[in-house]
């Protein structure tokens, strides 16, 4: 059992391995001039303007809360996926049922607003 | 060798996580996201359980795949009642949100 | 195939929820006013099904979901309770002037949230009905938009609920780990083989503290003030009833099926909850000065007496649980009715504004004495029939200081309720203060409470047959 995760550990090893000589190789090799410019943060090239702990718009959270449920109920959908053939009609029928009590669920979210994008 | 005990620890230990964050936690999201570990540790759980107790059957995954929907329902309301309060009161904090006598 | 006729009621009500849902959408805002008329209606009718299927008992998907005289009876309680609930809050909603729709179909799905958990006969089943009627009272907590309280309710309700719901599951997954099984019956089979083990202990502990949560008992009860305070009045009143007697229905379930082998270990833990129940809900309810606080300690109080039946573990104890519970809808959708039409008028929840009722309002005066005498368990109302019946149980067994506890704190209880008496009859109303006009469904309401209770209280035989031969299905002997 604890043999398979050799690969793992080999894997882990190498990673850290080439990222410590990646950087001690630029320590050795590159040169060092450091100027003001060049020891500030670097963020996308510009300063920031203003507080960076904007308000975001709130539409965009109501996508996310319905995206949210949306997106967890399609797990029914795998092992239903999955058993397809054996199930047969009766399970079809069943999901549709389903999936349409979701639908009815979107159509309010939309009717409401929630996917508007002003 | 792994077993399931280590499984069941692993459980364990992540729902004392969760619980302490839920509980000592001020942020209301925070203590969402405790509740979340809480939750996650129970399907550890139930996975190890049915993979090592009951191969055949099902149960436990089934119960499992329950538990991740039911939680991401609970936690889409809660959000929304975390901005909700936040419009109202500007403060997301458990501790400030005290008009009812606690 | 499985039989599907058997879910009929669940049906019916899921199919009432989603029409009420598309109602809601469909019909403009300002044609709307029929959509309570429409959730009435729809009850009534589905209270007559359920009664088709009197005396059914079968199970279904193997075990999953029992259709039984007990899930039967509690079904019908729920629809009496939600039925209430539509009545009370008709005029309220109306007022509040948005989400007819949404209001009405939350309030059915969690009905039918309810419906799953009293009829689960394994843990995914049980599950799921609990937080399908726990998320739905989430939503009608916060449904007052523009009252902060309403919100803070919400949200306090949804972190502890789900913190609870948690600790439930976690300790549901220990039972299942322990003994392989999800299923009610088969969990009784196989800790009778093997016996009580530490996993189960621990997992039993864990169950219990949230169904402790769930029926709010003493040390698990500080979110039901608030929340109770928060929540619009008729969903105050729905909650206190509805969902307090589906999570003892599932609670006896679970402890009287699946762990009854090991009856001796849990009975000791219930008890020393039970006793904490009583005894602070009825103390802490004294100081209280808002009615809806006052009456939230007091349901905390009133599961401590349900509690009773738990620990005398006997076919009398579960019948008294349920006829306490089918009496307690009665009796606290009485009390919440009143209370919402005078915090409508009035504008407040406190009992010093209930100086003079009788003056204003004769009719909502009497129902509210008598609904509060009923919860006191004051001779002839039905109240007392009940909390006779637990007290009985409980000394069965043996257990005559518990009976004498709890007949201590009835008597505390009488002392609170009788503040409120005390305001509404003999305090005199402010100058120049108006008749309150009491919306017609409300009355109905109120009517049928107050018959109820007193034909009960005179009369209970035929009644106590029917729930002593429910009761037989747990203790056949």
């Amino acid at each position: 059992m604890l043999q398979q995760f050799y690969a793992v550990l080999t894997f882990f090893g190498f990673g850290i391995f080439f990222a410590i000589i990646a950087l001690v190789l630029a320590k050795i090799f590159g040169p060092t001039n450091p100027t003001a410019a060049k020891i500030t943060t670097y963020e996308c090239g510009l300063d920031t303007q203003g507080p960076t702990w904007v308000q975001f718009k709130i539409s965009y959270f109501l996508y996310a809360l319905v995206f949210l449920i949306f997106d967890v109920e399609t797990l029914f959908l795998y092992p239903w996926a999955v058993m397809f053939q054996k199930l047969g009609l009766f399970a079809f029928i069943e999901m549709i049922i389903f999936i349409a009590i979701l639908v009815i669920g979107l159509w309010y979210a939309w009717k409401e607003g929630a996917l508007e994008w002003l | 060798m792994i077993t399931i005990y280590h499984y069941l620890l692993l459980g364990a230990v992540l729902f004392s996580i969760g619980l302490y964050g839920a509980v000592s936690k001020k942020n209301a999201i925070a203590v969402l996201m405790g509740i979340e570990l809480m939750l996650n540790s129970v399907n550890i759980n139930l996975v190890a359980f049915n993979r090592f107790l009951t191969p055949d059957a099902v149960t436990g995954f089934i119960f499992t795949i329950f538990v991740i929907v039911v939680a991401a329902a609970e936690v889409a309301v809660a959000l929304a009642l975390v901005v909700k309060v936040y419009r109202e009161r500007l403060t997301s904090n458990v501790d400030e949100i005290d008009w009812l006598k606690w | 195939m499985a039989e599907y006729y058997l879910l009929g009621v669940e049906i019916a009500t899921a199919l009432l929820g989603l029409i009420l849902l598309v109602m809601g959408l469909l019909v403009p805002k300002t044609h709307n006013k029929g959509i309570a008329n429409i959730a009435i209606i729809g009850f009534i009718a589905i209270f007559g099904v359920n009664f088709l299927y009197a005396g059914t008992n079968a199970s279904f998907l193997n075990g999953m979901y029992l259709i039984d005289p007990f899930s039967l009876f509690f079904k019908g309680l729920l629809l009496i309770a939600v039925f209430f609930t539509c009545l009370i809050s008709k005029d309220y909603i109306l007022e509040q002037g948005y989400g007819q729709g949404e209001y009405y179909s939350l309030v059915t799905f969690a009905t039918l949230g309810m419906m799953i958990m009293v009829s689960a006969g394994d843990l995914i089943t049980f599950y799921l009905g609990l937080e399908l009627n726990t998320i739905a009272f989430v939503i009608l907590v916060a449904f007052r938009k523009n009252c902060a309280k309403s919100t803070e309710a919400g949200i306090k309700y949804v972190l502890l609920s789900a913190m609870s719901s948690a600790v439930l599951l976690y300790g549901l997954s220990l039972v299942y780990g322990a003994t392989k099984s999800v299923l009610l019956t088969e969990i009784a089979k196989i800790i009778n083989q093997q016996g009580i083990q530490p996993l189960l202990l621990i997992g039993m502990i864990f169950t219990l503290a949230g169904f402790g949560f769930k029926v709010s008992a003493v040390p698990f009860h500080m979110w039901s003030p608030d929340v109770y305070e928060g929540a619009p009045t008729p969903i105050t009143g729905f909650m206190s009833v509805a969902s307090k007697a589906a999570a003892f229905a599932i609670f006896v379930r679970f402890f009287m099926i699946a762990l009854a082998p090991v009856q001796e270990t849990w009975v000791i833990v219930i008890t020393a909850l039970t006793v904490l129940t009583l005894v602070l809900g009825n103390l802490v309810a004294i100081p209280q000065t808002n009615i809806k606080r006052m009456l939230a300690y007091s349901s905390v109080g009133q599961a401590g007496f349900i509690l009773l039946g738990m620990v005398a573990f006997s076919k009398l104890g579960v019948a008294a649980i349920m006829f306490h519970s089918l009496l307690y809808v009665f009796a606290n959708m009485g009390a919440f009715g009143v209370a919402t039409v005078v915090g409508k008028s009035i504008g407040s929840d406190q009992i010093k504004d209930y100086q003079g009722l009788w003056k204003r309002s004769p009719l909502m005066a009497a129902v509210m004495l008598i609904c509060l005498l009923s919860l006191a368990g004051i001779p002839p109302l039905a109240g007392f029939v009940s909390k006779f019946y637990l007290f009985t149980a409980v000394i069965e067994q043996g257990h005559i200081w518990l009976a004498f506890i709890a007949i201590g704190m009835s008597m505390v209880s009488v002392y609170y309720y009788l503040i409120v008496a005390k305001a509404m009859y003999l305090g005199q109303p402010e100058e120049g203060a108006e008749p309150i006009k009491v919306p017609g469904s409300v009355q109905l309401a109120l009517a049928l409470c107050l018959i109820v209770l007193v034909f009960f209280g005179v009369y209970p035989t035929p009644f106590t047959n029917l729930v002593l031969d429910v009761a037989t299905a747990f203790f056949p002997f």
